[in-house]
């Protein structure tokens, strides 16, 4: 290889920074396209999560949340291939040393379907995916990384889990066998928070995370707290309490269907049925 | 969350904080030596031409010594994790890159390239994925260096040197329209080299005063 030559020119300054231009571009172009792929993962890893929530509470007969959480994860299978079909499609544009150039621009999206792959897998298994199942979902056929999975990566996508699992806890509490689900999930989340609790002052986003996760709990907890408070001035034991929720519900659902006259009705008696249930 | 994951995740974070302090340590040291090279080189704005030959010669160990730190740090990094640490030293690695431009400068008056920069810091090509001088790094570099220039073309005056501002003028118009030539987006380098803008107009400021009052030779020549 010949020795550089010192730039004493303005010729030679300038295709110097001809090829830097070159550099540049390629670079900024790329980093373009991997944001781009980075929404398009998240979108898709949003509209997942979604149909997750959907699936655990659409159907008001079943009452059985291991069947619920087995049909949501099997329904989920297809969409997370999608996202990874997306992850493949980029491996190209990160491999060798350039994934960590790009890295935070892939982070967001990453961190979304960790997200939502976490949450399918809790609902299947009621247990958290370990770092080197998340690893393996991000693989070729023959067991070949699209790219290294960084720590931080995946922490922050579990982080974001808990959120998820209080909102299917909370929205599980006014259905039947609600609140041992709630119990349930509140002690998970609450190992999860104990879990992450000694690797915050490695990651700063994590630090933040963790309190979202504190103020989770504690809604779940409160949640939890108010129904055991208003159960406990019947004394019924807890199924028959969820079936006369349920009776009610049903009652409101069927007499809906007669709409305006029922409301006229209302409207009319009462003046006169004020003492009435 | 089970043992083994527990155990795998720790695993992890204790080799990043490894290198982390590897680094760290390398990089304490590297920034002392950077900074020492550009305390030495603060005394050209009162050196006389004539003494700026003795003046470069006391800089040149120190680049020698900055070899160590780029080899030891090539040695900690692992394969393809150049972007994931290069942070922690990229200012200190700026700095060196600024200093041994200006030191070319002052003694050729040209311009160094990215590779003989590498070449002086001792970066080995076979390091590319661990070790390596980024292009955004040396455009860093080159722009403290133009802002050198700018301070250096008046005080070169101070000191009697006519000729060195215009130099410095023809010099940095080079410099100044090779960056025009890149597609920059909105961040720090781009603020940077919208700055240079300045630095010209102040070395302008000076080659118009020196020319004006004939105190250069070149405008000494000219007939009146």
């Amino acid at each position: 290889m010949t020795s550089p030559k010192t730039l004493d020119s303005r010729d030679s300054i300038l295709a110097a920074f001809e090829t830097f231009r070159g550099e540049l571009d390629d670079h900024n172009d790329r980093r373009e396209r991997l944001i781009k792929s980075s929404r398009d993962i998240t979108n898709l890893s949003k509209k997942l999560i979604f149909l997750l929530h959907r699936t655990l509470t659409e159907d008001a007969t079943e009452s059985d949340d291991r069947v619920l959480g087995q049909r949501a994860a099997t329904r989920a299978k297809g969409k997370l291939k999608e996202i990874q079909s997306l992850f493949s499609a980029i491996r190209d544009e990160l491999v060798g040393d350039r994934f960590w150039r790009y890295q935070r621009n892939v982070s967001p999206g990453l961190q979304e379907y960790i997200e939502a792959l976490s949450f399918a897998h809790y609902l299947e298994h009621r247990s958290l995916i370990s770092y080197d199942q998340v690893q393996a979902t991000l693989c070729d056929a023959d067991g070949n990384a699209f790219f290294p999975l960084p720590l931080e990566d995946y922490l922050l996508g579990l982080a974001d889990l808990t959120g998820e699992l209080m909102r299917f806890a909370i929205a599980a509490i006014p259905r039947r066998g609600g609140r041992q689900k709630a119990s349930e999930v509140c002690s998970f989340v609450r190992s999860c928070k104990a879990d992450f609790e000694g690797l915050t002052p490695y990651f700063k986003e994590l630090r933040k995370k963790q309190s979202v996760t504190t103020q989770s709990l504690a809604k779940i907890e409160d949640a939890t707290y108010a129904v055991v408070v208003r159960t406990s001035e019947y004394d019924l034991p807890p199924e028959l309490l969820d079936d006369l929720v349920a009776q009610t519900l049903s009652r409101a659902a069927d007499h809906s269907n007669f709409g305006e006259e029922i409301r006229r009705k209302r409207t009319r008696d009462a003046d006169y049925d004020m003492e009435e249930d | 969350m089970d043992v083994e994951n527990l155990e795998k995740i720790n695993g992890l974070l204790d080799a990043d904080v490894d290198i982390r302090e590897k680094i760290k340590d390398q990089v304490t040291e590297f920034d002392k030596r950077t900074r020492s090279l550009s305390g030495t080189l603060n005394r050209i704005h009162s050196t006389r031409s004539d003494q700026m030959a003795a003046l470069l010669d006391t800089a040149r160990p120190i680049f020698e010594s900055c070899r160590e730190t780029t080899t030891a740090l090539a040695a900690i990094i692992p394969p393809n994790q150049f972007w994931k640490w290069k942070d922690m030293w990229v200012n200190s690695l700026r700095n060196v890159v600024f200093s041994a431009t200006l030191v070319e400068y002052l003694h050729r008056g040209t311009l160094l390239s990215l590779q003989q920069v590498s070449e002086t810091l001792g970066i080995k090509p076979e390091w590319q994925d661990r070790f390596t001088l980024s292009v955004e790094d040396y455009l860093h570099g080159v722009i403290s260096l133009v802002n050198e220039l700018s301070r250096l073309a008046v005080n070169s005056v101070t000191l009697g040197d006519f000729e060195q501002p215009i130099k410095i003028s023809l010099f940095v118009k080079d410099v100044f329209a090779g960056f025009s030539m890149l597609n920059l987006k909105n961040d720090l380098l781009r603020r940077r080299y919208d700055s240079l803008k300045y630095d010209i107009k102040k070395i302008e400021e000076v080659v118009y005063d020196v020319s004006l009052r004939k105190l250069a030779p070149s405008a000494k020549e000219q007939p009146t």
